[in-house]
């Protein structure tokens, strides 16, 4: 009996390893291609820059594209080469506006969300204007945001509360309205006065549906601030770009595009794990966009 | 006499539906004592849940009188000692069990020792030791519905009005929740109402069984269920007086069904709970 027990176990133990390396293969192999298609078009690109004929006849000219090599040494001169220290003060005034901004929005957004769903009379009022501007291209207030705010910082976060405040705001306005009264009138029946309803119902509620939008938030604040910066600014990633493309410079514009995307890419891997954070005790929030 | 626990008079709900009004509760009368466990059972749309919202106070009636221990029920002001279970989820998600059972007392000001105290015992009573830290989303229904009926009993409450509080659950989770409910009542001898569509349900678990009418709905019948407690879930169901008085029931209940289109009848449970 123990025997026959012992074979089973060990078999199932076989089945499992095997399983279990099957999906490490699947895994390895998707992340091969990946790579692959990643290399060719770095590659082709690489390649295709260094033909005349391709050069003379096509947009694949150095001038314009640059090349994959000429924009990692641009990389390495501003980090570690002879311009060493250009992109650390970019970087960082850009980071901290797109925070700032992100900051700035989510907790107005979140407060005058929760206010609005609560208070039906406010959001009747405020209803239309709201509508309004979100359907706005908002993009349009930038120049005007720039002349009021200035170059400095305030315009770009500014930009970027602008942008992200409708997001977190929606987002909280639609969780406050989504409670279902029989959780009100459960916990009134508990006891709960409006104040205790608000703080252990209401907020909580509002909150997980703000959170939800935080990977996103964070994406557009970044766009905000790039933005700004295009628009007037004497700093940040925007104004490199715009500096490149005062000296025609594709290679400048390139690596700031690699940075930008880097920037974008890790906020929102971190924001994502704050939100999962945030939420662990709702797997359902997290899918929720 | 004693003063009934409860007592329904005259009582008439019309809900404003769309385009028509519907007339939900016709002309309900019953009273239940102290410690009595009383279900109410009937067709669809006949304002079973309707009835419980009026007595909660979350619903005004359109006529008649609700009393609760002699006072006349006010709408939104809950009559003292009420606890009330939905069938939907009620437990809060982003609360540990610890926390969500703690609310009640917490609402009404109690020190956070005694009410830790009180969330271990109220947790073992139904089985759920050990689950203090665990979030809502880790339980299955079963258990959350429990953790809704201790957040419930964390207010020691004199009166529990149940609104199909086992309808979602499988016949294994619901017979097991019956025998717990069970053994706190006959431990803690509160007077329950319950609301359920399951007459085996109501059968099992009360003293008195009110059958309502399609809406407008009357009490048609008033049965005492003579089976004595403590009752076992699970074998009373294979006894000769269970098979008796459920048939007894049934012969109304079912003529009720039979004469009930669902189509026309309003949906029931869906009265617009707490609309202002």
């Amino acid at each position: 009996m123990a025997r026959v027990e012992a074979t089973i176990g060990a078999e199932l133990a076989e089945h499992l390893g095997r399983r279990r390396r099957a999906a490490r293969r699947e895994r390895l192999r998707v992340s091969g291609a990946q790579l692959v298609i990643l290399l060719a078009i770095l590659g082709l690109w690489e390649y295709v820059t260094r033909i005349p004929w391709f050069i003379a006849n096509t947009i694949f000219d150095p001038f314009f594209v640059s090349r994959p090599s000429l924009v990692a040494a641009k990389l390495y001169h501003w980090t570690f080469g002879k311009q060493a220290g250009y992109l650390w003060p970019h970087l960082y005034s850009t980071l901290v506006s797109t925070l700032l901004g992100l900051i700035v929005a989510v907790s107005t957004g979140f407060f005058v969300g929760l206010l609005l769903s609560q208070k039906r009379r406010l959001a009747a009022i405020f209803n239309p204007f709201i509508v309004g501007l979100n359907s706005l291209p908002r993009i349009a207030f930038v120049p005007l945001i720039t002349m009021i705010f200035g170059l400095g910082i305030a315009s770009k976060i500014v930009t970027a509360w602008f942008i992200v405040f409708f997001l977190v705001f929606f987002n909280t306005f639609k969780g406050g309205l989504n409670i279902e009264p029989h959780i009100i009138n459960f916990c009134r029946g508990l006891g709960a006065n409006d104040r205790q309803i608000t703080r252990t119902v209401r907020i909580p509620n509002a909150a997980a549906w703000a959170f939800a939008s935080l990977p996103n938030a964070v994406a557009f604040s970044l766009i905000g601030v790039v933005i700004s910066e295009f628009v007037g600014s004497v700093t940040g990633m925007g104004y490199v770009i715009i500096s490149a493309l005062a000296t025609l410079n594709a290679a400048d514009m390139f690596a700031a595009i690699v940075v930008l995307s880097v920037t974008g890419i890790s906020l929102v891997t971190i924001f994502r794990a704050v939100e999962r954070r945030l939420l662990r005790w709702s797997p359902e929030f997290r899918d929720l966009k | 006499m004693v003063l009934p626990m409860i007592e329904v008079r005259a009582l008439g709900k019309v809900f404003q539906a769309e385009t028509r009004e519907v007339w939900a509760i016709g002309d309900v009368s019953f009273s239940v004592g102290k410690g009595e466990f009383v279900s109410i059972v009937g067709p669809s749309g006949c304002g079973k849940s309707t009835i419980l919202n009026i007595v909660a106070s979350f619903l005004a009636p359109t006529v008649g009188e609700v009393r609760v221990n002699g006072d006349l029920v006010r709408e939104g002001t809950i009559p003292k000692g009420l606890g009330y279970i939905f069938q939907k989820d009620t437990v809060l998600p982003w609360y540990t069990v610890r926390k969500n059972i703690s609310l009640g007392p917490w609402y009404r000001g109690a020190s956070s020792d005694s009410v830790d105290r009180k969330v271990s015992s109220l947790l073992s009573m139904v089985g759920l030791q050990g689950c203090e830290e665990m979030y809502p989303h880790h339980l299955s229904g079963g258990m959350r519905q429990r953790v809704a009926l201790l957040m419930t009993l964390a207010c020691d409450p004199t009166i529990l009005l149940l609104d199909e509080p086992f309808g979602a659950l499988d016949t294994h989770t619901k017979l097991l929740l019956h025998k717990q409910l069970l053994e706190i009542w006959e431990r803690l001898g509160q007077t329950i109402i319950l609301v359920t569509h399951d007459l085996a349900e109501a059968i099992t678990l009360s003293e008195r069984v009110l059958v309502l009418s399609a809406p407008p709905s009357r009490v048609i019948l008033d049965y005492r269920v003579d089976i004595p407690h403590p009752r076992d879930v699970f074998s009373i169901r294979e006894s000769p007086e269970f098979t008796e008085h459920f048939q007894r029931v049934w012969h109304v209940l079912g003529e009720e069904f039979r004469h009930t289109d669902i189509a026309v009848s309003a949906g029931e449970g869906s009265p617009p709970h707490g609309e202002s």
